[in-house]
C-alpha cells in the first residue's frame, strides 16, 4: 500500500522545508524582525507540526509514501551480491514510524521555539538571529533525517544534525566552557560517525543499494544473502551483516551518547537550556536510537548485533544512573538521566522489543523536553542559578512549574500511571522474557532493573532539593516571575507526559484481555504500512527464544511489580533523605565511591589520556616521518630537477655556430640510433 | 548543402582571403608609404583574419571534408591533388586565423610609435597565408613552398625592432638555423623523390605499397628522417629547438606568440599529414626497417624533458615561456608517437585539441608579456611582483593561462592534456614505449606547475615595488588577452564540438 505522488504526500517535503525557510529568514532578516527571528521559527515549526499531523492522519487512513525525489548520482558498480548498478538519491519514506517521529520532532521543536521567547528573548540575550537560524536548521535536518528513505541521505542529515548541535552548544561562544563543550560534542560524535560512514560504504558496496524499504532495500538484499548462504568479503553473510550493522551502530552510540561515547553529553549542558531540551528530547540524541528503529530489519538479521545493542543499552542505563545520583547541577542530573534513558531504549531495541523501544523514545521525548524546559523555567526563576543546593522551596512560588515538573519526574522515575512507567516496563518485560533464555540479555536486564532504583532516587532527589524544603538562598526566597510563553509549553508537555502512556497499555491489555495496545497496532501496520517495516515482520526475523516464569501474564505482572517497586523504593529513599526542611549532602558519605562518581568513573580522564598520551605521540611520529622522509624525498626530487635544469640551460650558449653543430650532431645521433634499430648497417 | 556550387578553388578561400588581405595592406602602404594609421592597418589585418576564420568555420559546419557517406561534401582536391581541403586543413586554418586575429588586435597597442606599421601587418598576414596554405598542401613541393612562405616573413618579423640589438640578433640566428633546417628538409624531399619518383603524398604511399621503393629502404629512411628534421625545426622540437628561446625572447612579444602558437601548429599539420598520408604505418616498416613512431617517441620524451627542465630555473619570463613552448611541442608530439597501424585517432585527436587550446592559452600568456613590455615593468619574475594590485583583470587572465598551461582543471589545458594522457595509455597496449611517454608527460607536467606557479606567485602574492608608475590599460592588448582567457575557460563546456572536430580530422587522416 505504497501511495503515489498524489494527495497529501506531495506536500511532505514542505515539512522539512518550512524550518529551512525559517533558517534563511532568521539569518538574513533576523536583525530587522521584531522578535529577532522567533516569529518565522514559530510559524515554520507550527506549519511543520500541522503538516506532520496531516501525514499522521493520512497514514492512519491506510496510506504510506515511499518516493525518490531526486537522483543525484547513479552508475555501474561491482558488488558482492551481484547488483550491477547503484543510485544515490534523495527520497522520502513516510511509514507509521517516521510519521510518528515527525509529529514528535515538530511538536517538541514548536514548543521549544515558543519557550525560547520567554527564555531567550525576555532575558535579553544577544545573537538571537543566530540562535533562531540554528534552531531552524536543526529542526530541518532532523525532520529530513526522520523521513529519509535511504541510509546515505540519513547519514548526510545525521551529520547536519551534528553540525547544528555544535553551533547551538557553542552558542555562548564568548565563554570559555561553551566552545570547548561544542568541540567535544562534535569530535566525540564524529568519532562514532566515522564508523557510520564506513558502514554506509560497506553496505553500499556489498548490496549495491542503500534504500531502507522496498524490494530493492539492503535489508531485503541481506536477508536473501543469508538465506542463500552467500559469502560476502570473505565472511559468511550473517557475520558480515553483524560487522556492517555494528559499524553503523558506531554513529548511533556517538549520537545517542551510549557508553563509551557518552562523555560529550553532560558537557553539552553549556548550551542554552532550550537547546538541551531539543537535543535530548527530539533531535540529536534521539537520532541515534531512531536510526536503529529505522533499520531494525537489518539488525534483526543478526542476533549478535542485537545482543551487543542490548548489553550496551543495559550497561549504559545503570552506569549513567549511578552518576546522576551525585550531581548538584540540575541540568547535569537531567543529562545523565538522558544517557540512562537512551540506554533503556537501546536495551528495548536490542531484545527485539521494537515497539517498546519506540514507545520509550516517544514518551521520553515528551517528559525529557518537559523536564528540560521545566529546569529552564527554574533557571529563569533563580536568575540563572543551576546549583540545586542554592534552591529549595520553589513549590509554592511557582506552582505551574512545580506540578508540570513533577509530572515529568514521575514519568522519568517510572511511577504508574505516568507515561514513563508503561514504556520502561515494556522494555524491561521484553528484556526479561528474552533474558530467561539468553544469559547475556539477562545480565543486561538486571542492570536495567537496578537502574530503575537509581532513577527513582536521583529524580526525586532533584525534585525535593529544587522545590521542597526551605529556600536556601535569597534568590530562592524571591524568584523571578515567568511568562505565558514558558508556562504554556510546560502545561502541554505536562499533560502529554502524564497521559501519552495510555496509547499502549500492554499490561492492562494482557490482564483484562482488551485491545488497547494502539501503538503496537500502529507500528504493526494495522493502519497503513510499508511492506517489510512492520513489528510483526521484525518479530518473526529476530531469532531470540522467549521464556516465561509461569504464564506470560505472571511474568509480566512480576516484571511490572519489580520495576515499580524499585522505582518507588528509590523515590522513597530520596524522600527520607532530602524531603526535609534543611537537607544535607548525604551522598558525600559514600566515601571513595562518591569521588569516583563525581569524576564520572574517570571516563573523561581516560579519553583525554587516549588523545594526549596515545594519539598525540603517534601524530608527532607521523609528522616527523612526513617532514623527514616524505618531505625529504620531495625536496630531493625538486633539488635534482632544479640542478638538472641549470645544467640543461647551459646547452644554450648563445653562439649560433654551436647551435648548428648541436643540431647536426643531434640529427646524426638520431639517424645512427634509428639506423641501428632498423638494421641499416 | 550550398544553394549554388562554388568553384573548386574556392575551397582554399581561407588562405586566399589572407593573401588578399596582405595585398590590400601593400596597396595601402604604396598609396601612403609613411602612413602610421594604426587603426586602418590593424583593422584591415584583423578583418582579413576574422573573415578567413569565419569562412573556415563555415566550411567546417557545412561539411567540407566530412566523408560524403556521412552527409558531408567530401574532401576537395585542387590542382590535381597538390592541395586538399579536408577536416584537418580546415581545423588548422581555424587555429592559425584565431591566433592571427588575436595578435593583430594586440599589436595595435604594442606597435604604437613604431615606424614600419604596414610592413609589420602585411608580413604577419603573409606568414599566416603560408600557414593556412601549409595546412592544405598535399605534395612535398607545395609543402616546401608554403613552409618557406611561412618562414621568410617570420625572420623579418623577429628582427623588425631594428633599433633593438636583441631583436636583430635573434632574427639573424633564427634565419641561420632556419636556412640549415630548410636545407635538411629539402634534401629530405629529394631523397624521398629519389626513392619513390613522386612528390604527391598519396602517390608516395601508393608507390611504397606497390613495392616501388623496395631496395631503397635506407635512402627512403634517411629522407624521412630529414623531413622529420625540417618539421622539428618548425615545431621547435629538440634538437632543432635552439633558435626558439632566443627568437622568442628577442622578437616583439606578439610575434613570439604568433611563432610559438600558429607557426608551431603549421609545423604539426605537416607532420600529421606527411607521416600519415605518405608513409602509412605498417607498410613503411617493411621498407625502412622500423616504424617512424619510434622516432616520435624519442623526440616527444626528449623535447618535453628538455623544454620543461630548462624552463624551471629561468629568471626571464619570456624565456621561461619560450622553453615551456618547447615542452608543449613535446606534448603534441605524443599525438604522432601514439599512432599505430590500426588506429590511434584518439591520441592524435587529443594532440589536435591540445594545439587549439594551446593557441589560446599560450598566445594569451605571450600577450601578457607584451602588455608588460608595453608598461615597461621589466623582464624578470621579480619585475612582475605584485602586478595584480595594479592590473587585476590582466593578472587574473594570466593566472588562467598559466594554470591552463600547467594542466589544472577546470581550464581547457587540463582536458587536452588529460586526453593526451589517456590516449597515450591506450596506445600503450600496442606499443609499450608509450608508457614511458605517459610517465614523462606526468613528470614534466608536475615540474611545469612549479615554474608556472612561480609566476602566479610573483603576480598575486609578492608585494609590488614602491616605485612603480601607474599602469595604462591599452584597449587592444586587453581585449585580446581577455578574449583568450575567456576562450581558455569556455572551451571546457564547449569541448564536445572541439573534441568531435579534432577526432574527426584525426580519423579522416589515420584511416
Amino acid at each position: 500500500m505504497v501511495g503515489t505522488g498524489a494527495g497529501p504526500f506531495s506536500y511532505a517535503p514542505a515539512i522539512a522545508l518550512f524550518p529551512l525557510a525559517a533558517f534563511v529568514i532568521s539569518l538574513v532578516f533576523g536583525r530587522q524582525l521584531p522578535k529577532k527571528g522567533a516569529i518565522p521559527g514559530i510559524f515554520a515549526t507550527a506549519a511543520s507540526l500541522l503538516f506532520s499531523l496531516w501525514m499522521f492522519a493520512t497514514v492512519a487512513g491506510g496510506e504510506t509514501y515511499h518516493e525518490t525525489l531526486y537522483e543525484w548520482s547513479a552508475g555501474a558498480v561491482t558488488t558482492e551480491v551481484g547488483a550491477e548498478e547503484i543510485a544515490f538519491s534523495f527520497g522520502l519514506l513516510i511509514d507509521p514510524l517516521s510519521a510518528l517521529m515527525l509529529v514528535i520532532v515538530s511538536l517538541v521543536a514548536f514548543l521549544v521555539h515558543v519557550f525560547s521567547l520567554g527564555y531567550m528573548n525576555d532575558e535579553g540575550e544577544t545573537g538571537l538571529p543566530r540562535y533562531y537560524a540554528s534552531l531552524g536548521l536543526f529542526t530541518f535536518s532532523m525532520l529530513a533525517f526522520v523521513y529519509a528513505d535511504n541510509l546515505l541521505m540519513a547519514f548526510m542529515f545525521f551529520e547536519l544534525v551534528g553540525l547544528c548541535s555544535y553551533l547551538l552548544i557553542g552558542f555562548w561562544f564568548r565563554t570559555k566552557s561553551a566552545p570547548s563543550a561544542a568541540k567535544k560534542a562534535f569530535l566525540v560524535t564524529r568519532f562514532g560517525d566515522y564508523f557510520f560512514l564506513i558502514g554506509v560504504v560497506a553496505i553500499a558496496s556489498t548490496f549495491g543499494t542503500v534504500a531502507f524499504a522496498g524490494e530493492e532495500s539492503f535489508v531485503v538484499a541481506a536477508e536473501t544473502a543469508i538465506e542463500d548462504g552467500t559469502t560476502l568479503f570473505g565472511f559468511d553473510a550473517q557475520t558480515w551483516v553483524t560487522i556492517t550493522g555494528l559499524l553503523v551502530l558506531g554513529g548511533v552510540i556517538g549520537k545517542s551518547a551510549q557508553f563509551p561515547l557518552h562523555t560529550w553529553l553532560p558537557d553539552a549542558m553549556e548550551g542554552p537550556t532550550t537547546v538541551s531540551a531539543l537535543i535530548h528530547a527530539a533531535t540529536m540524541v534521539a537520532a541515534g536510537v531512531y536510526l536503529v528503529a529505522r533499520m531494525f530489519g537489518y539488525y534483526a538479521l543478526s542476533p549478535t548485533a542485537l545482543s551487543i545493542i542490548a548489553f550496551v543499552g543495559g550497561f549504559t542505563a545503570l552506569f549513567a544512573a549511578t552518576m546522576g545520583v551525585v550531581k548538584d547541577d540540575i541540568k547535569q542530573v537531567l543529562a545523565y538521566s538522558t544517557i540512562s534513558q537512551y540506554g533503556y531504549m537501546m536495551l528495548g531495541m536490542g531484545v527485539g522489543g521494537y515497539v517498546a523501544g519506540v514507545f520509550h523514545l516517544m514518551n521520553h521525548a515528551f517528559f525529557k523536553a518537559l523536564l528540560f524546559l521545566g529546569s529552564g523555567a527554574v533557571i529563569v526563576l533563580m536568575h540563572h542559578e543551576q546549583d540545586m543546593w542554592k534552591m529549595g522551596g520553589l513549590k509554592d512560588k511557582a506552582p505551574i512549574t512545580y506540578y508540570t515538573f513533577l509530572a515529568g519526574a514521575l514519568a522519568l522515575a517510572g511511577i504508574v500511571p505516568f507515561s514513563g512507567f508503561w514504556s520502561k516496563d515494556e522494555v524491561l518485560f521484553d528484556a526479561l522474557i528474552v533474558g530467561l533464555e539468553e544469559p547475556v540479555i539477562l545480565a543486561a536486564y538486571a542492570m536495567g532493573l537496578l537502574a530503575v532504583f537509581f532513577t527513582g532516587f536521583y529524580t526525586f532527589r532533584m525534585v525535593f532539593l529544587t522545590f521542597h524544603g526551605e529556600p536556601r538562598t535569597e534568590t530562592a526566597e524571591d524568584p523571578h516571575g515567568v511568562g505565558w510563553s514558558i508556562k504554556a509549553p510546560l502545561v502541554v508537555l505536562g499533560l502529554l507526559a502524564a497521559l501519552v502512556g495510555f496509547v499502549n497499555l500492554a499490561p492492562i491489555a494482557k490482564v483484562a484481555g482488551m485491545d488497547i495496545t494502539f501503538l503496537e497496532y500502529w507500528l504493526d501496520g494495522e493502519y497503513g504500512y510499508v511492506e517489510g517495516l512492520t513489528y510483526h515482520h521484525y518479530h518473526e526475523m529476530v531469532a531470540f527464544e522467549e521464556g516465561y516464569i509461569g504464564s506470560e501474564t505472571t511474568t509480566m505482572l512480576l516484571s511490572a511489580g519489580l520495576s515499580l517497586g524499585l522505582a518507588l523504593a528509590g523515590a522513597f529513599a530520596a524522600h527520607t533523605l532530602y524531603n526535609v526542611p534543611e537537607p544535607k549532602r548525604h551522598t558525600t558519605k559514600l566515601g571513595g565511591a562518591y569521588t569516583v562518581l563525581r569524576n564520572n568513573y574517570y571516563q573523561d580522564e581516560y579519553q583525554v589520556w587516549l588523545a594526549e598520551g596515545l594519539t598525540l605521540p603517534l601524530a608527532r611520529t607521523a609528522d616527523l616521518f612526513d617532514r623527514s622522509v616524505i618531505d625529504g624525498a620531495v625536496d630531493g626530487v625538486s633539488g635534482a630537477s632544479l640542478f638538472g635544469s641549470s645544467w640543461v640551460k647551459r646547452i644554450q650558449t648563445g653562439l649560433v655556430t654551436n647551435y648548428a653543430a648541436l643540431i647536426v650532431a643531434g640529427f646524426i645521433a638520431l639517424l645512427l640510433g634509428l639506423g641501428l634499430y632498423g638494421g641499416w648497417f | 548543402m550550398a544553394a549554388y556550387q562554388l568553384p573548386q578553388w574556392a575551397a582554399l578561400a581561407p588562405a586566399l582571403l589572407l593573401a588578399l588581405t596582405g595585398l590590400v595592406l601593400f596597396l595601402i602602404d604604396s598609396i601612403s608609404p609613411r602612413s602610421t594609421d594604426r587603426t586602418l592597418l590593424a583593422g584591415t589585418a584583423a578583418v582579413g583574419a576574422l573573415a578567413s576564420l569565419a569562412v573556415a568555420v563555415w566550411f567546417t559546419a557545412a561539411g567540407v571534408g566530412t566523408p560524403t557517406v556521412d552527409g558531408g561534401e567530401g574532401v576537395i582536391e585542387i590542382f590535381d591533388g597538390q592541395f586538399v581541403v579536408d577536416q584537418l586543413a580546415l581545423y588548422f586554418m581555424i587555429v592559425v586565423t584565431i591566433v592571427t586575429a588575436l595578435i593583430v588586435v594586440a599589436s595595435y597597442d604594442y606597435l604604437a610609435g613604431h615606424t614600419y606599421q604596414a610592413e609589420y601587418y602585411s608580413l604577419v598576414v603573409l606568414a599566416a597565408t603560408g600557414m593556412a596554405t601549409v595546412a592544405a598542401a598535399n605534395s612535398l613541393v607545395t609543402i616546401f613552398i608554403a613552409l618557406e612562405l611561412t618562414s621568410l616573413p617570420s625572420y623579418a618579423l623577429v628582427a623588425i625592432l631594428k633599433d633593438n640589438r636583441g631583436s636583430v640578433e635573434a632574427g639573424l640566428k633564427y634565419f641561420l638555423i632556419g636556412a640549415l633546417s630548410s636545407a635538411i628538409f629539402v634534401y629530405g624531399i629529394s631523397l624521398v623523390y629519389g626513392a619513390t619518383g613522386v612528390l604527391q603524398l598519396d602517390s608516395i604511399a601508393e608507390v611504397i605499397a606497390d613495392g616501388g621503393a623496395d631496395g631503397f629502404g635506407g635512402l627512403l629512411g634517411l629522407g624521412i628522417l630529414m623531413l622529420l628534421g625540417g618539421i622539428a625545426f618548425k615545431t621547435a622540437s629538440v634538437p632543432f629547438h635552439f633558435w626558439a628561446p632566443e627568437a622568442y625572447e628577442g622578437a616583439p612579444a606578439p610575434i613570439s606568440a604568433f611563432l610559438s602558437s600558429a607557426s608551431k601548429a603549421a609545423g604539426f599539420v605537416i607532420a600529421f599529414r606527411v607521416f600519415n598520408v605518405a608513409f602509412p604505418l605498417g607498410e613503411i616498416g617493411n621498407v625502412i626497417g622500423f616504424d617512424w613512431t619510434v622516432a616520435f617517441v624519442v623526440l616527444a620524451i626528449v623535447t618535453m624533458t628538455v623544454g620543461n627542465f630548462a624552463a624551471a630555473t629561468q629568471e626571464n619570463v619570456k624565456r621561461m615561456l619560450a622553453y615551456s613552448s618547447i615542452g608543449h611541442a613535446g606534448y603534441a608530439l605524443i599525438g604522432l608517437a601514439g599512432l599505430s597501424a590500426d588506429g590511434g585517432e584518439l591520441v592524435m585527436g587529443a594532440a589536435l585539441m591540445h594545439l587549439l587550446v594551446y593557441g589560446f592559452m599560450n598566445t594569451g600568456a605571450f600577450l601578457f608579456v607584451a602588455l608588460a613590455e608595453h608598461w615597461g615593468v621589466g623582464r624578470t619574475f621579480e619585475d612582475y611582483n605584485g602586478l595584480s594590485s595594479q592590473a587585476p583583470v590582466a593578472c587574473g587572465a594570466m593566472a588562467v593561462f598559466l594554470f591552463s598551461l600547467a594542466g589544472i582543471p577546470p581550464f581547457g589545458g587540463f582536458f587536452s592534456k588529460y586526453f593526451l594522457f589517456t590516449g597515450a595509455l591506450q596506445a600503450a597496449t600496442a606499443n609499450t614505449a608509450m608508457l614511458a611517454v605517459a610517465a614523462a608527460l606526468v613528470v614534466n607536467s608536475a615540474l611545469s606547475l612549479y615554474y608556472y606557479s612561480r609566476l602566479v606567485k610573483a603576480l598575486w602574492i609578492e608585494d609590488p615595488p614602491a616605485t612603480r608608475d601607474r599602469l595604462g590599460q591599452p584597449t587592444g592588448l586587453y581585449a585580446a588577452i581577455v578574449v583568450a582567457a575567456v576562450m581558455t575557460i569556455v572551451i571546457l563546456p564547449g569541448f564536445g564540438p572541439v573534441a568531435e572536430a579534432a577526432t574527426g580530422a584525426a580519423e579522416a587522416l589515420v584511416n
